[in-house]
């Protein structure tokens, strides 16, 4: 009985710090989604996108994936991809990025509460999805 | 500075009390449907730790693992991750007392390829191939988990 015991307070111990981690991050990605200060960062990221093969039309998707995640971003990402008509290549270098690196905060954040180091995770990541990107844009020419 | 010819893919925006209450109530209900997935999972995982069951499966997959410097147990956090998501993966690792090296290189893989079904199912719907991204997402991650590792033993990170 006691190990049970023990194991359901663990359980319950980690439950809370989920809890602490995704309502906040939920609620203040829901207060500030909505901010211009979201849509002028487009400007600003929109050279390194194009050194990934990317245009400004997959920056909201983009951004949406790579804080948010591809389950919850889903929605935005999806519509966005369909409205602006992406060409297949541009979905394809979006997606392999997005593969490589997404719902950065959240993965991080969870990881780092059980003891891994964040900024490790992060470097990796999106060192890899820049380089891998960078490449397949290059091997992969604009028709 | 709204590009020109932006689409009309914003929604309409709902003033900040609204806002709060969306964020607070989505995010209960994500965090309990993760719970919901995590306590069985956390409390099963630590009970088989006492058992020589998680012993020998750990033994099998020791090979596997162990080019990411991880041990064989960890392998039942990568299927919880692949078939479920990194919450679930998570409710496996604490149990299994990683070291904080371990815990990253889990973070790092687990990051890039989890949750593959519901999300290969998204990046299909978008028009890219699903499935060579998904492809794409198991190799990367046995790609950035063998590069932290090296990153590992030449004393960076």
């Amino acid at each position: 009985m006691e190990p049970l015991l023990a194991a359901l307070l663990g359980a319950l111990k980690l439950s809370a710090k989920l809890i602490l981690i995704i309502v906040p991050l939920v609620t203040l990605f829901e207060v500030l989604r909505h901010l211009p200060v979201f849509r002028k960062a487009g400007n600003i990221v929109e050279p390194a996108m194009r050194g990934v093969g990317l245009t400004r039309d997959a920056a909201v998707p983009l951004f949406t994936g790579i804080f948010l995640g591809l389950a919850y971003g889903a929605g935005i990402i999806i519509r966005v991809a369909q409205q602006k008509n992406l060409p297949d290549r541009e979905l394809f270098l979006m997606g392999l990025f997005l593969a490589t690196c997404h719902s950065v905060i959240e993965d991080i954040l969870i990881f780092a509460v059980i003891g891994g180091s964040g900024l490790a995770i992060l470097g990796v990541r999106l060192g890899l999805a820049v380089v891998l990107t960078g490449l397949m844009a290059r091997i992969w020419k604009p028709a | 500075m709204i590009e020109p010819g932006a689409p009309a893919v914003e929604e309409q925006v709902p003033d900040i009390p609204t806002r709060i209450r969306t964020g607070l109530s989505a995010g209960m209900q994500t965090s309990l449907k993760i719970i919901k997935v995590s306590i069985p999972l956390y409390v099963g995982v630590t009970l088989l730790k006492g058992t020589p069951v998680l012993d020998l499966l750990g033994k099998a997959f020791a090979p596997v693992m162990g080019l990411f410097g991880l041990p064989g147990e960890a392998a039942f956090a990568f299927v919880a991750a692949f078939l479920l998501n990194l919450y679930a993966a998570i409710a496996v690792i604490v149990p299994l007392n990683l070291t904080p090296f371990q815990v990253t290189q889990c973070g790092l893989m687990m990051g890039i390829a989890h949750n593959l079904i519901v999300e290969g199912a998204v990046l299909s719907t978008t028009g890219a191939r699903g499935w060579v991204l998904t492809l794409c997402r198991l190799v990367i991650a046995c790609a950035a988990g063998l590069l932290l590792r090296g990153l590992w033993l030449l004393g960076g990170v």
